[in-house]
């Protein structure tokens, strides 16, 4: 692929003009993400969690629109859908909590709730703390993102 | 068995799931946004009366988060005190949200009134939590909810003034809540428990031990909740914040969220202290020396401002501190006096920043010394105006006499009567600042010059339901006072 048609501009103003950056941006952003999903799904094994991870996640997506442009960064998780899945983030914990109600036992219970536990120490163990994981992880990187927008575009 | 063992926590959690479906709702089925939030509390508002009378028939009732019992897990408790504190608080937030939907209109821009509604469900859904919970890390965390969703709602409005307030209220309540917390790492440190109960029984014992962090943690205590709750030396933030915030948030934040403070520092005294650690230092006559000068010297305060708002503001700073009178003076019908004025004042507060929200909706007059001849263009606001301010007075026919009347003869009770001598002298305080408003407004021979936008039904409505309310509470008052002996006869 031509060099040129890694860094072409995708509409729009450019804040940033310098193909060093974009290119590097473009190689590391993959593996910020990956990093980030992985510390996001570790969250009950290892240190760090969801929010570690989210802000991982999130800053990689800012990363983006930093070295290219609003734009295209935008483009990766528009508005609306940030908002959405800020909302949805934390729906998803305090409705994993109510699962404890329906069964008949306590708000946010995990074993007595019946949620898989698995085998100590794999990744998919721990029942309900792996879900509310995902979710709290979904919603910290959201937020990062619309709180980068929200302060980019109070500057206009 | 069912699913009013959960109430507790449902009480707490429905306030957040709404406040997460808010945005989304007003986003995509803008009708509904205001309805869900209504139907929220309402239900909340079921809950919390069908806990309460649980709770008469069967004793205390304890909630364990996640099924895991305390020391390690989260409890909630569910005793008559609380559920009152809860009644009052939920019911008032229903009561401001019924106003707010038509002024926010006027208030706000419109894009962000969707976020309003989330920012109240946050803001009610944190005081449930913190009224309930049992476990003082936890009261820290919804602590920090409370003290930032109430910022926003200040900041909201998004003009110079608010967002310098909301900052300075900021800065101080999250010094407030360090404060406090380092106090949670003192009393851990020597018991190593959160659990308010646990802490109650060992903290007798470890007292011996580590005198020292007992009353670093005492002391902080008292700075944290006397700063969110704008106790006298420490009430600077709430002048700004409360005055400049949009009608609402003022009513919300002056007359419910103050208070849940005073309370935490009541639960701290009388549920995590021991007696010992009470009786070793004069904790309760330092409060019961800050209220009564807070009792003169917000009305001081009050008496200079030509603001409406900000002479309410200062107000809230000299009737807060009568509930402080109660639990400084450290007896039980002090205590029934504190407490009715936690409801009384709740509602007459309130209903004083809604007419002061009525008259900046329909004229845009907020100096006081125009609002002469007010009475005759808005009189269903400005007679609801004299029934509260009657009420901050302590005239008799309002509730505002009934707590006083408590305040005081507990004071002579226990062989106190310089502070009869403060309260009287504050009520005359209030009377210096309030009556010439009310007499400006009916008495002016002068018409009122400016153009006058017709109030909503809805707003002159929810005035009309606090006036009937102050008027009952000044005549009516064995129910509260009952459930209040009992409730607090659990603590002597």
């Amino acid at each position: 692929m031509p060099l040129s048609d890694l860094t072409r501009s995708r509409g729009g103003k450019i804040p940033i003009d310098d193909q060093i950056v974009r290119i590097t941006s473009r190689l590391v952003v993959p593996f910020i993400q990956v990093y980030g999903i992985y510390v996001i799904l570790n969250g009950h094994l290892s240190p760090g969690g969801s929010f570690s991870g989210g802000a991982i996640f999130g800053a990689s997506l800012v990363l983006l629109a930093l070295s290219f442009n609003l734009e295209a960064g935008a483009r990766q998780i528009p508005h609306h859908a940030a908002s959405l899945l800020e909302s949805g983030g934390a729906l998803g914990y305090a409705l994993t909590g109510l699962v404890g109600v329906f069964v008949g036992s306590s708000y946010l219970a995990n074993r007595i709730a019946g949620f898989p536990m698995g085998q100590p120490g794999e990744l998919f163990s721990a029942g309900a703390i792996l879900v509310i994981t995902v979710f709290v992880g979904i919603k910290v990187a959201s937020t990062i993102v619309t709180l980068f927008y929200y302060i980019i575009e109070g500057e206009k | 068995m069912g699913v009013s063992e959960h109430f507790p926590a449902l009480i707490v959690v429905i306030f957040f799931i709404t406040a997460f479906i808010s945005p989304l709702l007003y986003r995509w089925g803008r009708k509904f946004s205001a309805a869900l939030v209504i139907v929220t509390i309402a239900a909340a508002l079921g809950m919390t009366v069908s806990l309460l009378v649980t709770v008469q028939q069967a004793g205390t009732v304890f909630y364990h988060m996640g099924g895991w019992p305390p020391p390690w897990g989260i409890e909630f408790k569910a005793d008559p005190l609380r559920l009152f504190m809860l009644l009052v608080v939920i019911s008032v937030s229903l009561w401001i949200f019924i106003f707010a939907l038509r002024d926010l209109q006027h208030e706000l821009k419109k894009r962000v009134i969707g976020w309003y509604y989330t920012l109240y469900s946050i803001l009610v859904g944190s005081m449930a939590g913190i009224v309930l919970t049992n476990d003082l890390f936890n009261l820290f965390v919804l602590m920090e909810i409370c003290a930032i969703s109430a910022c926003a709602i200040i900041s909201i409005k998004e003009d110079r003034e608010c967002l310098e307030a909301s900052f300075k209220y900021l800065i101080l309540s999250a010094m407030g809540t360090g404060c406090f917390l380092l106090g949670v790492v003192m009393l851990y440190m020597a018991t190593g428990y959160l659990n308010y109960s646990f802490l109650h029984l060992e903290l007798a014992e470890a007292f011996n031990y580590y005198p020292r962090n007992i009353f670093t943690a005492a002391a902080l205590f008292i700075v944290a909740f006397g700063t969110k709750a704008a106790l006298f030396p420490l009430h600077v933030w709430l002048p700004d914040a409360h005055a400049s915030a949009p009608s609402p948030s003022s009513a919300m934040l002056s007359g419910v969220v103050i208070k849940i403070y005073a309370f935490a520092l009541f639960l701290m005294f009388y549920e995590v202290f021991p007696r010992t650690l009470l009786e070793a230092i004069p904790l309760n006559e330092i409060i019961l020396w800050l209220a009564a000068l807070g009792t003169l010297f917000g009305s001081i305060f009050a008496m200079l401002q030509s603001d409406l708002k900000k002479m309410l503001a200062f107000s809230s700073i000299g009737q807060i501190a009568y509930i402080f009178m109660g639990i400084g003076l450290n007896h039980e019908s002090a205590l029934v006096g504190g407490f009715y004025h936690i409801m009384v004042h709740a509602v007459t507060k309130a209903m004083l920043f809604m007419a002061a929200g009525v008259i900046i909706y329909s004229t845009g007059v907020r100096d006081i010394k125009k609002l002469a001849g007010i009475g005759r263009v808005l009189p269903i606001t400005m007679i609801a105006f004299t029934i509260g301010s009657a009420s901050m007075v302590g005239i008799p026919g309002t509730g505002g006499l009934i707590s006083k009347w408590f305040l005081a003869i507990s004071a002579l009770e226990i062989g106190r009567p310089v502070f009869v001598i403060v309260i009287l002298a504050s009520s005359l305080l209030n009377a210096i600042y309030y009556m010439p408003i009310v007499i400006n407004a009916f008495m002016q021979q002068e018409d009122f010059k400016k153009d006058i936008k017709p109030v909503p039904r809805v707003m002159l409505a929810c005035l009309v339901i606090g006036m009937i309310f102050i008027v009952i509470s000044g005549f009516y008052t064995t129910p509260v006072v009952t459930l209040l002996e009992q409730a607090l006869a659990l603590y002597f």
